[in-house]
C-alpha cells in the first residue's frame, strides 16, 4: 500500500486504476549525502506530471531511477506494474520508456545532421523502417524542423536542439516519456512551442509524461505536480489543489518611498517583493476588500497607487509553503549603505547606434538605449538575438563595428581598460572558483581589482554582511547551497564598489526564497546606493524585477519600456488575457484556434486566450466551445506576464519575417 | 609632470598586485587537488628511485648456454671466462638444436658452441673457431652481448698466443702491442643510476611543465571562469603569466624534492656546479615548456583533450631531445629537428652543471638557444590566447 502524504488534498483518490508509475518512500544517497529522502509519487496514464524544484532538490535522481538507469537505496519504484529493483527488471521496462537527460542536446551527436540523429535513435530502438519515415515526417513537421533536415546538430539554436532531443526521445513511441529539465536555457518562445508539441503528442499517442523544471512559472503547465525541496516532497496535487492549500491574494501597487514601504509591510506580511516600481504582497485573505484594507493599515501615512488584487501564482504558494515549513523569515538584514555618497544623476550606460558585424552577418544592428544610475534595466531576447554581443561590447571585450557607447563615464572604443575597472560582472554561479573557499574567492577578486589592504578588509566585511555569508567564510564554494553561491558571486562582482553591474541570468536554478532574497539585495543596491544594473535573461520572472526593459530580436531592439508599459501595449494590441477552464481542454484548444483565436495556448488543463474586445470575444469564444460540445466551467481575466509579452512580440515578428521570405521566394 | 610620476608607480603596483592575486589562486587550487599533488610527489620521488635503480642498459646476467663438443681443459677454460655480472652460465645443452630452441623461446640469450677437437686443434697449432649465436631482439643488449663475447674470445686466443710465445722466449714478452687505457671522467664509477635518475627527472619536469599550466587554463575554459576574468581588469598576459609562475614554482620545489630525497642520499649524485644556477635554468626551461602547454590549451576544449595533445607533443620531444639516444647517432635531418627541442639544450645544461660542474661561461650558447626557443613558444601561446578571447 502506498501511503499518501498528510498534506495532500483529500479529494485525491488514493489509488488509481491506470497508474503508470508508483514510487513509495524513495531514498537515494550519494556517499553520505542524502539526495532524495522518502518521496512518494503516483503518475497516471495520459497526464503530464511535473517535478518542480530548484537545482539539487533531487529531481534528476528520482527521474533516473524511474527510467531504470540509477540504483537507489530505499523504498520501491514500480513502472508499468514492474518493480524496478534489478538490471533485468529495468531492461523489461526500458522499451516502453523514452528518457531525455538534462542538458541541451547532451543525448545528441553534434556532428550528425538532424535526420541522421533521428535515424540513429530509430535504429537503436529497432523501429521498423516503414514506420521511421512516417513518424519522422510527422514529428519534423510538428516541430517545424523539416526545413533543416541536413543541418548538423551543433549548428542548431538551443530551442531547436531541445526539439530534436524530444523527437529522438519519442521516435519509438514510448508509453512514458521522462524529460529532465527540457526547458532550461531555452528562450520563452521555444519553451512555449515545446509545451504545445508535448501536449499534442500526448493527446495523439496516449502517452504519459514526467517532466521536471526549475522554472516555477511552468508549474501551471502540468496536470499534476510535486514540488521538491531538499530531497523531499513539499506539496503535490493538481495546480488547483495546491493553490487551495494556501488561500490568499496578491496585491500589487506602487508606494513611495518604496524602501520605507517595504520595511513597514515586512513587519506584517511574510512575502513582500519589489518588482521595479511595483510592490507585490501576499495577503492571507481571499476577500479583496479585506486584503486591501490590511495593506492600507500596514502602509499607514505613505502615499500609494490604486491596488490590483489577483489570485496568487503557484510560485507565491510555493514560497508561502516553504516559509511555513522552514519557519524562515523572508525579511533579511538590510544592507548598510556605504559611507560614500554617490551621485545619482546622469546615465551609467549610454549606447548610441551600436553595430557589430561578424563577417557578413550583422549580429547587432543600431542598438541604442540608456540606463540611469540606480536603474535596473533588462535586456531580453532569445538565444542569438544579440544580447551577449551587446554585453561584450559594453564590457570592453569586443570592439563595435559602428556606434558609440559610454559605460560608467568611459568611452568603450578607447577606454576599455577603464570600463573593466569600473564595472562588476556576474554570470551564473559557475564563474566562481569552486575549489576555493568563500574568503579566498573574495580575496582573489579584491586582488584582481587592486584593492589595498584597508579597503579590502572593509569590503570583505561588507560583502559577508550583505550576502549573509557569515559562518560560511572558510567553506569550499562547491559545498555551498546554490542560493548562497549566487550571493557570493554577487559579492565578488561588487568587491570594488562598481557603479555599474552586469548580470547574466543571475538566479537560474536557485530556489524561490533564495531568488527573492537575491532580488531584495539587488533592488536595495539600486535604490540605496544608486548602482545601475543591466540584466540579461530569458527567465521572465527575473525580467519582472526590472525598471525598464528592451526586447531584442535579430540584432535589433524591437520593444522598449517599463514592464507595465509593455504589458499595456500588448493589451491595446491583442486585448486582455483570459483563462478558460473547460472539461475537455485539448478539444477546446483546437476549437478555439479554428474560431480564429490564434494566440490560444494550453496550460495544463487551462487555456489562455487573448480577447481584443473582452465582452464580444469572450461570448464568441464560449459560443464556439459550447457548439462543439465542450463545457465551459469558468472564464477569468488573468494578469499578463512578461512571458506573454515576449512570446506575443517575437511570434508577431517571426510571422512578418516568414511572410517576407515567402514573398521573396514567390 | 608630478602627476605622471604618481601614476606610473600606481599602475605598476596594481599590475603586481593582480599578478600576485592570480598566482596565489593557482597555488591554492593546486593545493586542493590532492590526487594531482600525490601524483606529482610520487613522480619526483619514488618514481625517480625506481627508474634509477631499476632500468639498466648495461649488459647484466645475460643467460648463456653452452654446447661443449670437446669437454676438454681448454673448453672449460674458455667457458669460465664468461663471467658475472655480464653473463650467467645457465648450463650445457647436449644438442645445439636444443640450444637454438631455447633462444627462440627467449629463455637464453647467448649460445656458445665449442666444436669437438677444440683442445687438440689449439695445441696442434691449427686455427679453430667457436660459434656464438646471440638473440638480438633487444638490439642494444644483444649487440653488447656479442661484443663482450667477441672480446672474451679474442682475449682468450691472445693469452693463448702469449703463453705459447712466452714458452718460446723464457717468459719475456717482447712483441709490439698497443694497450688502450681509459680514464673515465665525470662519472668515475660509471654508475648508470646517475644518468637514468637524472634523465627521469628531466622527463618529469617536461611533462609537468607542459601539463600543469595547460590543465589549469583549460579548466578555466571548461568552468567558464575565464569569462569572469576577461571582464575584469586582468590582462591575458597576467592570466597566462600567473599560471606559468605558479607551476614553475611547484616544479622547482619538486626538483628540489627529487634532489634531496633521491638523487643525493640514494644514488649519491654529486652536484658539482652551482645549484642556484641549475634551479634558475630549470625555471627558464619550465617557463618555455609552459608556453607550449598554454598554446595547447588554447586549441583544446577540455582536460582530456589537453592530456592527449600532451602525449602527442611530449613523446617526440623526449625522443628528439637525446634523452634516450645520443645526438650523434641520429640521421642528419633528425639532428636538425632536434635543434628545435628546448629539452636538448636543457639536457646539456643539466649534465653540464650537475656532473661536469661547468658554468655559464661554457653553457651560454645552450642557454641562449633555450631562451630564444622558449620566448617564441610563449609568444605563440599568448598570441593564440589573445586571439581566442579578446
Amino acid at each position: 500500500m502506498k501511503t499518501e502524504p498528510a498534506h495532500q488534498h483529500p479529494a485525491l483518490k488514493p489509488l488509481h486504476f491506470d497508474t503508470v508509475v508508483n514510487v513509495s518512500d524513495f531514498v537515494k544517497r550519494y556517499k553520505k549525502e542524502v539526495a532524495v529522502n522518502g518521496v512518494d509519487l503516483e503518475i497516471r496514464k495520459g497526464e503530464i506530471y511535473g517535478l518542480i524544484g530548484p537545482d539539487g532538490a533531487g529531481k534528476s535522481s528520482l527521474m533516473k531511477a524511474i527510467a531504470g538507469v540509477l540504483t537507489y537505496d530505499g523504498g520501491a519504484v514500480e513502472v508499468f506494474g514492474t518493480r524496478v529493483d534489478s538490471e533485468r527488471a529495468a531492461e523489461r521496462i526500458k522499451p516502453k520508456i523514452g528518457f531525455l537527460p538534462q542538458g541541451l542536446g547532451l543525448n545528441l551527436y553534434p556532428e550528425l545532421s538532424i535526420e541522421e540523429n533521428i535515424d540513429f535513435f530509430a535504429h537503436l530502438r529497432l523501429v521498423p523502417d516503414k514506420d521511421v519515415g512516417e513518424r519522422k515526417a510527422r514529428l519534423l513537421a510538428m516541430t517545424r524542423l523539416d526545413r533543416f533536415r541536413d543541418r548538423p546538430m551543433k549548428n542548431l539554436s538551443g530551442g531547436m536542439k531541445q526539439k530534436l532531443g524530444l523527437i529522438c526521445t519519442l521516435i519509438h513511441e514510448p508509453e512514458l516519456a521522462i524529460l529532465d529539465e527540457p526547458t532550461t536555457g531555452v528562450d520563452p518562445v521555444s519553451r512555449r512551442d515545446f509545451w504545445s508539441i508535448l501536449a499534442e503528442l500526448l493527446e495523439e499517442n496516449g502517452m504519459t509524461a514526467l517532466v521536471s523544471t526549475a522554472y516555477m512559472d511552468e508549474a501551471e503547465r502540468f496536470h499534476r505536480l510535486s514540488f521538491l525541496s531538499g530531497g523531499k516532497v513539499l506539496v503535490s496535487g493538481t495546480p488547483t489543489e495546491v493553490r487551495a492549500l494556501v488561500p490568499g491574494s496578491i496585491v500589487t501597487f506602487e508606494a513611495t518611498p518604496q524602501l520605507e514601504a517595504i520595511d513597514r509591510l515586512k513587519a506584517s506580511f511574510r512575502q513582500v517583493e519589489s518588482l521595479g516600481p511595483l510592490l507585490h504582497v501576499f495577503v492571507d485573505s481571499i476577500d479583496r476588500s479585506e486584503a486591501t484594507s490590511q495593506i492600507e493599515a500596514a502602509l499607514g501615512d505613505l502615499t500609494h497607487s490604486s491596488f490590483r488584487v489577483d489570485e496568487p501564482e503557484l510560485e507565491d504558494v510555493f514560497v508561502a509553503l516553504l516559509l511555513l515549513k522552514t519557519d524562515q523569515k523572508e525579511a533579511f538584514s538590510s544592507v548598510s549603505a556605504s559611507a560614500v555618497g554617490h551621485d545619482r544623476d546622469g546615465f551609467a550606460i549610454e549606447a548610441q547606434g551600436l553595430i557589430r558585424d561578424f563577417g557578413s552577418f550583422r549580429a547587432v544592428d543600431r542598438v541604442s538605449f540608456q540606463v540611469k544610475q540606480g536603474e535596473i534595466f533588462g535586456l531580453l531576447g532569445a538565444n542569438g538575438a544579440g544580447k551577449t554581443t551587446v554585453i561584450k561590447m559594453l564590457n570592453g571585450i569586443l570592439l563595435p563595428t559602428g556606434g558609440t557607447g559610454l559605460v560608467a563615464g568611459a568611452e568603450m572604443r578607447t577606454a576599455s581598460g577603464t570600463i573593466k575597472q569600473r564595472i562588476g560582472y556576474m554570470s551564473q554561479a559557475f564563474s566562481l572558483y569552486l575549489d576555493l573557499t568563500v574568503e579566498e574567492n573574495i580575496r582573489l577578486f579584491a586582488g584582481i581589482y587592486g584593492l589595498d589592504k584597508r579597503s579590502m578588509i572593509n569590503r570583505y566585511q561588507w560583502i559577508v554582511t550583505m550576502a549573509g555569508l557569515s559562518g560560511y567564510e572558510s567553506s569550499l564554494t562547491s559545498r555551498l547551497p546554490m542560493g548562497v553561491r549566487q550571493r557570493l558571486a554577487l559579492g565578488c562582482a561588487l568587491v570594488h564598489s562598481p557603479r555599474v553591474l552586469f548580470l547574466d541570468e543571475p538566479t537560474s536554478g536557485v530556489d524561490p526564497i533564495g531568488r527573492r532574497h537575491f532580488w531584495d539585495i539587488l533592488s536595495r543596491l539600486a535604490r540605496e546606493e544608486g548602482v545601475a544594473m543591466l540584466v540579461t535573461t530569458h527567465y521572465m520572472s527575473e525580467a519582472e524585477h526590472c525598471d525598464n526593459l528592451a526586447l531584442m530580436y535579430a540584432g535589433r531592439i524591437v520593444a522598449e519600456g517599463s514592464p507595465a508599459d509593455m504589458k499595456r501595449h500588448i493589451e491595446q494590441e491583442a486585448g486582455l488575457l483570459f483563462e478558460v477552464i473547460t472539461d475537455q481542454p485539448s478539444q477546446a484548444l483546437v476549437r478555439l484556434q479554428q474560431a480564429g483565436f490564434h494566440g490560444a495556448a494550453l496550460f495544463g488543463t487551462r487555456l489562455h486566450v487573448f480577447c481584443r474586445d473582452p465582452l464580444r470575444d469572450k461570448a464568441c469564444a464560449c459560443q464556439a466551445l459550447e457548439d462543439s460540445g465542450v463545457r465551459v466551467i469558468s472564464v477569468n481575466e488573468r494578469p499578463l506576464s512578461l512571458e506573454d509579452v515576449f512570446v506575443y512580440r517575437v511570434m508577431a515578428l517571426e510571422r512578418i519575417e516568414m511572410s517576407a521570405k515567402q514573398e521573396a521566394a514567390a | 609632470m608630478i602627476s605622471r610620476v604618481g601614476i606610473v608607480p600606481e599602475t605598476a603596483r596594481l599590475w603586481v598586485v593582480r599578478l600576485f592575486a592570480m598566482t596565489r589562486k593557482e597555488l591554492l587550487q593546486l593545493g586542493r587537488d590532492v590526487p594531482l599533488l600525490l601524483f606529482l610527489i610520487y613522480s619526483f620521488s619514488l618514481s625517480v628511485y625506481v627508474s634509477g635503480a631499476g632500468i639498466a642498459m648495461q649488459l647484466t646476467n645475460a643467460s648463456l648456454l653452452v654446447h661443449d663438443g670437446d669437454h676438454s681443459e681448454s673448453s672449460r677454460e674458455l667457458i669460465h671466462r664468461f663471467r658475472e655480472p655480464y653473463f650467467r652460465f645457465d648450463g650445457e645443452v647436449q644438442d645445439p638444436d636444443d640450444g637454438l630452441r631455447q633462444l627462440d623461446q627467449g629463455t637464453a640469450m647467448v649460445l656458445l658452441d665449442i666444436p669437438p677437437r677444440f683442445h687438440e686443434s689449439i695445441h696442434g697449432r691449427e686455427p679453430v673457431s667457436v660459434q656464438l649465436q646471440v638473440d638480438t631482439t633487444n638490439a642494444p643488449q644483444g649487440l653488447s652481448a656479442a661484443a663482450y663475447a667477441a672480446r672474451i674470445v679474442g682475449r682468450f686466443s691472445f693469452d693463448l698466443a702469449l703463453s705459447r710465445l712466452g714458452a718460446a722466449s723464457d717468459g719475456n714478452m717482447r712483441m709490439p702491442m698497443v694497450d688502450s687505457a681509459h680514464r673515465v671522467w665525470f662519472n668515475q664509477d660509471q654508475d648508470e643510476t646517475w644518468f637514468q635518475s637524472i634523465s627521469h627527472i628531466l622527463r618529469m619536469i617536461t611533462l609537468f611543465a607542459f601539463l600543469l599550466p595547460a590543465a589549469a587554463l583549460v579548466r578555466e575554459k571548461e568552468h567558464g571562469t575565464v569569462e569572469q576574468l576577461l571582464v575584469s581588469p586582468v590582462t591575458p598576459l597576467q592570466i597566462m603569466l600567473s599560471k606559468v609562475l605558479a607551476m614553475t614554482l611547484v616544479i622547482l620545489a619538486a626538483t628540489v624534492l627529487a634532489t634531496v630525497s633521491v638523487l643525493k642520499p640514494v644514488f649519491g649524485v654529486p652536484i658539482r656546479g652551482s645549484a642556484v644556477l641549475f634551479l634558475l635554468l630549470t625555471a627558464l626551461y619550465s617557463f618555455t615548456t609552459a608556453g607550449l602547454g598554454l598554446f595547447a590549451a588554447t586549441i583544446t576544449k577540455n582536460q582530456a583533450q589537453v592530456g592527449m595533445v600532451a602525449l602527442l607533443v611530449i613523446s617526440p620531444m623526449l625522443l628528439l631531445s637525446g634523452i634516450t639516444t645520443p645526438f650523434g647517432a641520429m640521421p642528419s635531418w633528425v639532428q636538425t629537428l632536434m635543434a628545435l627541442s628546448p629539452l636538448r639544450y636543457y639536457i646539456d645544461i643539466t649534465y653540464g652543471i650537475l656532473l661536469k660542474g661547468i658554468g655559464l661561461d661554457l653553457l651560454w650558447d645552450s642557454v641562449l638557444a633555450m631562451a630564444l626557443l622558449g620566448g617564441t613558444m610563449f609568444g605563440l601561446g599568448m598570441w593564440r590566447f589573445r586571439r581566442q578571447f579578446a
